[in-house]
């Protein structure tokens, strides 16, 4: 899945901004607020200008707030009653991106079968000109005018932080591509320059500048309108007999202020924020959107969206409501004093089930030819899952592939993609542009932002669609979201429904199910219950999904591909570094904890992409659901596979590690990390976590039938070694760490070698690595008298075997005494022995294979340093123990060559003594895990040296059976 | 009685192996017109093929493409697939194919008259590059080679044989030959039990039958084996009864599975001496020793390798069956010892190692690789 909104680039300039945050410096009081905001408001009267009717446009909800003397009811909390004008909105904006027709839409309330979608127009449909009627009396005007103000100060606060450098009040910080750095960063711009203190998770779940100015005058709650406001909402919301919407009068204002709004009045808008003009924004400003709104703010383009238009000008509003009771009851079901977060908040719901209504739009279509496709259109293909899928497309079909890339222009376009494949580690030549076209595009547009030439090209010439492009983030809120995962998937639905018909292949996630305590996660198993869904990124996944369950009825083949957590590339070892799993296991790693977890359900991508591949080239694939959640890992295997490669971790309770994880990540800060820390902080994340962790596992039994029937490679669980390089490269990133020379280490000897060292070898001044030979470095030359005493006592230890395995390198430390260099003993500064390095290839053509390769830097008491270099070498020779033991060495001054050389010999009596008896392993390990520590490293280490000393034999004995007569068999007739 | 005459004991029909020595007709979808097969020995006497495609244009840098034991330069072709003689063509090269005496569409393999590496390394390949060198003048010749051909190629090179090389490519092994202890052991002991009884291993069963002698070779390679294709087993999954695996069974499209004993021939077992040798050395030796006719060759490569004068890709499929990870060990000891050499190493995930060049993704996932090497130095 890939990041549609957040650029990994976006993460670099992380600053260290929490604190910013916990410091509660008393904001500044309202009324200074106030003055600030008027100035603040006066010079956005220019900035607004760029974006007319979007700069000073009040959420709808404002006006109810302003206007509480004249009705409390309406106080359904600042944040109900705006949202739900989007539902209806993008409802009445779906209809115009179907038919075309705007009249069609008017029945989007009643149609939309789900009473909280038609609630939920119908209530807006009252409350929203009920501010126009409020402003009309004039009540509050003021509050009114401060929202729209101060909407504008946060969205120019706000501005630095998306890559266009403005944002309109009404666009989605997110969206408009704010990052959730970005957001923890304006959070704490706000606290200090306006004293605004906001939850960052209420940013999460809906970042429009419009609806934070709202939320915090709601909150904040210090003037005396705002109160009148804010007592009220309690009692309210708790009475569901009480009538949102004013009366009958109410309703007969909107839509007399729909459709009576001039266009005079929208252009007006911005600059002023007088007290009438907010209402007429309100339904005014946002209806002129599409050229006007697209460039800055897409997240507020036209049609799909949920730009907070009131139910539009140019269809009639809800004439009568029938909003209470659908309302109340969505609102009882979330009491206030239930715990928070336990269930979807009901705002979202409603807009969920106005979205579902959004698939009814779609067109009837036939069924597709059952062909293998050669037109292939792929979102997200810059993402993580969708450039690995991009070439798993090109490789196992002779498919022509076109991936919509967002960005300006193609060049742009086809640039960010080459990007993204060489940042995921995969190949980016003129042999694979051959095969791709880029479209510069954005599926969070109507007709995915293309032109309708490209649009009517494209339905009636591609032969398939694979959607993988979605906004994965676990911390903001289905608004944020929806645009992207369940928008984007209808007009994929839309486009695969005109012209010919073409399957959809459609990238859902197993989150889908991630509702806490479900029983089962088959293939066709029954989805979560979206009220119990809490994180916005499993509800836009379930939304999206079951969307295009119901364009299934309109005769669209829909294939619904799950994957569960995508892990790293098992040969490359790309990963997703902002992923929640990577993040997971890096903190696996560095604290040696594991939360207690029943099941995780992760798959490589190379696995997650060849099998999505296959079913999007195989027609009798076609039209299912599928798991693509490979073979679960259970606890115990994640704790064997961690102590396997020498990680011993040590199991806790999920609270337990979070708050530990939490801990330590604050005692410690790795930026890399910060976003694990953000999730593990965030309420509705964490559910998603729970859910995820104590989730049962994911089965799939179709998957598994598919995947056997094409003969592709049976999933197979991501165990150690398949993580492996991925653990690596998240090192390499900074979010893991692997063992290093400085940790304690995990296993350690002693070795003690005496012998005598003599000058080094007549004119052999070479340092010994340099290529020159091992034979003519043997103990010494005849005639030169190797009668210096020498002795060192080191210790070789391993911070893990990975560091064995991997690079066959034993870390030294210890002392040398010889009375030839320094009387008093030289301290080992550095040194590594590698074990059979370069697998024993002879220094010189000879038999003289390597067994052991010494390097060190000494350090004399006088300061003097000195380099070390020594060799173990296995010949043809019967004194296999010796050649062991034996260590030929040479010692000369820092950059200077050798002076002394000779051999040094492990004692026979001391080397099972120290080498074999005396291993010492990390007290800290248990002792099973100890012994089983030890024989590791004497069953590599014996392996290594045993075929390190065999080796000579095998070519002494290969000679002789050369000399073997052949006769030569005449093969002439078989 | 009368029926006595047709006699069901007849022998098996005796299946002539070839001897002549004209190449067998490459397959591919080239214009004929513009694939031109050049006459051409070896400096011993020993016909060989050259084949020059043609792009039309006369400034092209020269691609001289080198192929492994027993395939030949029908590996470079494909016609089901995009092929690099195909990319090598759009990137604006002109390939130059070379059989050298290992290849499958001559008979050498099969009729015994034998040759070690030696005699590739001192004849085929020098004498090639001259050849081009007469044809294309002062235009930069690359050489991208598999596995043998490379192996051999980096004899050459030590030797000094054919300096002022632009760069080279290769592919699985170069230098320092690395084999599976399994795949070593078992080639010594097959190769010693057999070497009085047969003088090749076959890869084509429907070439001999049901009842032969080769048929428990067969049998063998077929154990543990997917794939019911005998010639894929014993490719696959013995790489001629040595155990080891040549490729990745789903790289490859049924187009070419379906060709693999056209496009890999009989292996020869009298040159498992030579292999055996290089492999336990580490490195490539050379067989000759007493023999001065072989003595401009090097009698250990790798000691030799700072003649290498020309810029080096070492390429590999991550899961290379057969010579595991040759390529990054010789990257590693060609670092350490010889720290002046322009070479770097590729590793090309997913891969094993004929199928960097059979695979059906292979223009997506190697030839990119390639192509940009050629392209930083033409």
């Amino acid at each position: 899945m890939s990041e549609v909104n957040e650029d990994a680039s976006a993460h670099a300039g992380q600053r260290a901004i929490g604190e910013a945050i916990e410091r509660g410096d008393g904001g500044p009081s309202v009324d200074e607020l106030l003055a600030r905001i008027s100035q603040a408001a006066a010079s956005s009267a220019t900035g607004p200008v760029v974006e007319p009717g979007v700069g000073a446009v009040a959420e709808p909800g404002a006006g109810p707030a302003a206007g509480p003397g004249a009705d409390t009811s309406v106080s359904l909390a600042g944040a109900g009653a705006p949202t739900d004008t989007d539902a209806s909105a993008a409802t009445s904006g779906a209809g115009d991106a179907f038919s075309g027709e705007p009249a069609v839409s008017s029945d989007a309330g009643t149609e939309g079968g789900p009473q909280g979608a038609g609630a939920g127009a119908g209530t807006d449909a009252g409350t929203d000109p009920g501010a126009g009627a409020g402003a009309g009396a004039g009540a509050g005007a003021g509050a009114g005018a401060d929202v729209d103000a101060l909407a504008a100060v946060v969205a120019a606060a706000a501005g630095p932080f998306v890559p266009g450098g403005l944002l309109a009040p009404d666009a989605d910080f997110f969206d408009a591509g704010g990052s959730s750095v970005g957001a923890v960063e304006l959070v704490a711009v706000l606290e200090d320059e306006l004293g605004m203190e906001l939850d960052l998770d209420e940013v999460f779940a809906d970042a429009r500048p419009s609806s934070l100015a709202r939320r915090w005058l709601a909150t904040a709650g210090a003037s005396a309108a705002l109160q009148a406001l804010s007592a009220p909402t309690a009692t309210a919301v708790l009475s569901p007999g009480a009538p949102t919407v004013p009366a009958p009068g109410g309703p007969a204002v909107p839509a007399a202020g729909g459709h009576a709004v001039p266009a005079a009045a929208r252009t007006t808008v911005p600059a002023t924020g007088t007290s009438t003009v907010p209402a007429a924004g309100t339904t005014g400003g946002t209806q002129p959107p599409k050229g006007a709104l697209a460039p800055v703010a897409p997240a507020s383009a036209p049609s799909w969206n949920p730009a907070p238009t009131t139910p539009g000008t140019n269809h009639p509003l809800f004439p009568s409501p029938h909003p209470v009771p659908p309302r109340a009851t969505v609102t009882a079901r979330t009491p206030e004093d239930r715990t928070p977060y336990a269930t979807a908040r009901p705002e979202d719901l409603d807009q969920i089930l106005a979205d579902l209504a959004l698939a009814d739009r779609l067109p009837w279509t036939g069924a597709p030819e059952p062909l293998p496709p050669r037109r292939i259109l792929l979102t997200g293909a810059t993402g993580f899952l969708g450039s690995h899928l991009l070439l798993d497309l090109l490789r196992h079909s002779d498919a022509h592939v076109y991936c919509l890339v967002r960005a300006e222009s193609e060049e742009a376009a086809t640039a960010r993609l080459g990007e993204a494949l060489k940042g995921h580690r995969l190949p980016w030549s003129a042999e694979i542009r051959r095969r791709v076209t880029v479209l510069p595009g954005d599926i969070r547009r109507p007709r995915l932002g293309l032109s309708d030439e490209v649009w009517n090209r494209l339905a009636h010439e591609l032969d398939s669609i694979v959607g993988v492009a979605a906004a994965v983030d676990f911390l903001r809120g289905y608004r944020s979201l929806r645009q992207s995962n369940v928008i984007g998937a209808l007009t994929l639905a839309e486009l695969a429904a005109t012209g010919t018909p073409k399957p959809l292949h459609h990238i859902s996630s197993i989150a889908v199910f991630n509702e806490v305590g479900i029983s089962s996660m088959g293939e066709d198993d029954p989805l979560a219950h979206v009220d119990r869904l809490v994180a916005g990124y499993d509800q836009s996944k379930w939304t999206a999904e079951v969307a295009l369950r119901r364009a299934r009825d309109h005769g669209l083949i829909v294939t619904a591909l799950r994957p569960g957590g995508i892990g790293g590339h098992t040969r490359t070892g790309a990963h997703n570094p902002q992923d929640l799993s990577s993040g997971l296991i890096s903190a696996f790693g560095r604290f040696r904890t594991v939360p207690a977890f029943h099941r995780l359900n992760a798959a490589p991508v190379d696995w997650v992409s060849r099998v999505a591949a296959a079913v999007v080239c195989e027609p009798d694939a076609w039209g299912f659901d599928y798991n693509l959640t490979g073979v679960p890992n259970t606890l115990d295997d994640v704790v064997r596979d961690m102590a396997f490669g020498g990680m011993h971790v040590r199991v806790q309770d999920w609270d337990e590690w979070r708050a530990d994880a939490l801990a330590r990540l604050e005692a410690e800060p790795v930026p890399e990390l910060a976003f694990l820390s953000r999730v593990l902080q965030s309420p509705t994340a964490l559910k998603l976590c729970e859910a995820t962790l104590k989730g049962p596992a994911a089965t799939d039994e179709r998957t598994a039938a598919l995947v056997e029937a094409l003969g592709l490679t049976p999933a197979a669980r991501y165990d150690a070694r398949a993580q492996l390089r991925t653990f690596e490269r998240l090192a390499e990133d900074g979010l893991a760490r692997l063992p290093h020379k400085d940790d304690q280490p995990y296993l350690w000897f002693t070795e003690t070698t005496e012998g005598t060292l003599g000058p080094a070898g007549a004119g052999d001044g070479d340092r010994y690595g340099d290529g020159d030979g091992a034979e003519a470095d043997m103990p010494g030359p005849p005639g030169t008298a190797a009668d210096t005493p020498c002795s060192m006592a080191l210790t070789l230890s391993i911070a893990s075997m990975y560091q064995l395995v991997k690079e066959r390198r034993v870390d030294v430390r210890g002392e040398l005494v010889c009375a030839a260099l320094h009387s008093a003993p030289l301290r080992v500064e550095s040194g590594d022995a590698w074990i059979r390095p370069e697998e024993g290839i002879p220094q010189r053509h000879g038999t003289r294979g390597q067994l052991l390769r010494y390097r060190m830097t000494l350090i004399d008491a006088d300061g003097g340093r000195w380099w070390l270099e020594g060799h173990k070498t296995a010949r043809a020779r019967r004194d296999v123990w010796r050649q062991t033991r034996a260590l030929s060495v040479e010692i000369g001054r820092e950059r200077e060559p050798a002076i002394l050389a000779g051999e040094l010999v492990v004692p026979a009596d001391s080397y099972v003594r120290d080498q074999i008896d005396g291993i010492r392993v990390d007290p800290r390990l248990t002792s099973r895990e100890k012994r089983a520590a030890k024989l590791t490293w004497l069953a590599w280490f014996g392996a290594e040296m045993g075929r390190g000393l065999l080796n000579p034999f095998a070519r002494a004995a290969a000679d002789l059976l050369d000399l073997r007569p052949a006769r030569t068999p005449s093969e002439r007739h078989r | 009685m009368i029926f006595r005459t047709a006699n069901s004991r007849t022998s098996p029909t005796i299946r002539k192996v070839r001897t002549g020595t004209a190449l067998r007709p490459l397959r591919h979808r080239l214009d004929p017109a513009r694939v031109e097969e050049i006459p051409f020995r070896a400096g011993d006497g020993v016909r060989l093929g050259l084949t020059r495609v043609d792009s039309g244009e006369r400034d092209r840098p020269a691609v001289l493409l080198l192929h492994g034991h027993t395939a030949s330069a029908d590996m470079f072709l494909l016609p089901e697939t995009r092929n690099l003689v195909d990319a090598l063509l759009d990137g604006g090269y002109e390939p130059w194919l070379l059989d050298w005496r290992g290849s499958c569409r001559l008979p050498y393999n099969e009729t015994g008259q034998r040759y070690t590496y030696d005699d590739v390394a001192l004849h085929d390949i020098p004498d090639a590059v001259s050849c081009i060198r007469e044809r294309i003048g002062d235009r930069p010749l690359f050489v991208v080679a598999h596995c043998i051909g490379s192996l051999t190629l980096s004899l050459s090179m030590t030797a000094g044989l054919v300096p002022g090389l632009a760069g080279v490519v290769s592919q699985g092994v170069f230098l320092t030959p690395k084999l599976a202890g399994r795949t070593s052991l078992r080639m010594t002991v097959a190769g010693e039990l057999l070497k009085n009884r047969i003088d090749h291993i076959p890869v084509d069963f429907r070439k001999v039958g049901l009842r032969s002698r080769y048929t428990p070779l067969f049998a063998l390679a077929s154990r543990g084996a997917h794939c019911p294709d005998p010639t894929c087993q014993i490719l696959h999954n013995s790489a001629w009864g040595s155990g080891a695996s040549l490729f990745l069974h789903e790289n490859l499209s049924d187009a070419t599975h379906d060709r693999l004993a056209e496009l890999l021939g009989p292996a020869p077992l009298w040159i498992l001496p030579h292999l055996r040798r290089i492999e336990l050395a580490r490195t490539v030796v050379r067989w000759h020793d007493t023999d001065h006719r072989y003595r401009a060759l090097p009698p250990n490569a790798l000691d030799a390798a700072a003649r290498i004068d020309t810029p080096v890709l070492l390429l590999a499929g991550s899961e290379n069956g057969l010579w595991l990870d040759s390529q990054k060990l010789c990257h590693d000891v060609l670092a350490h010892r010889q720290p002046q050499l322009d070479v770097s190493y590729t590793e090309i995930p997913a891969y094993g190692h004929l199928d960097t060049f059979l695979g059906r993704g292979a223009a997506l996932d190697v030839f990119g690789h390639i192509l940009e090497f050629l392209d930083d130095r033409r």
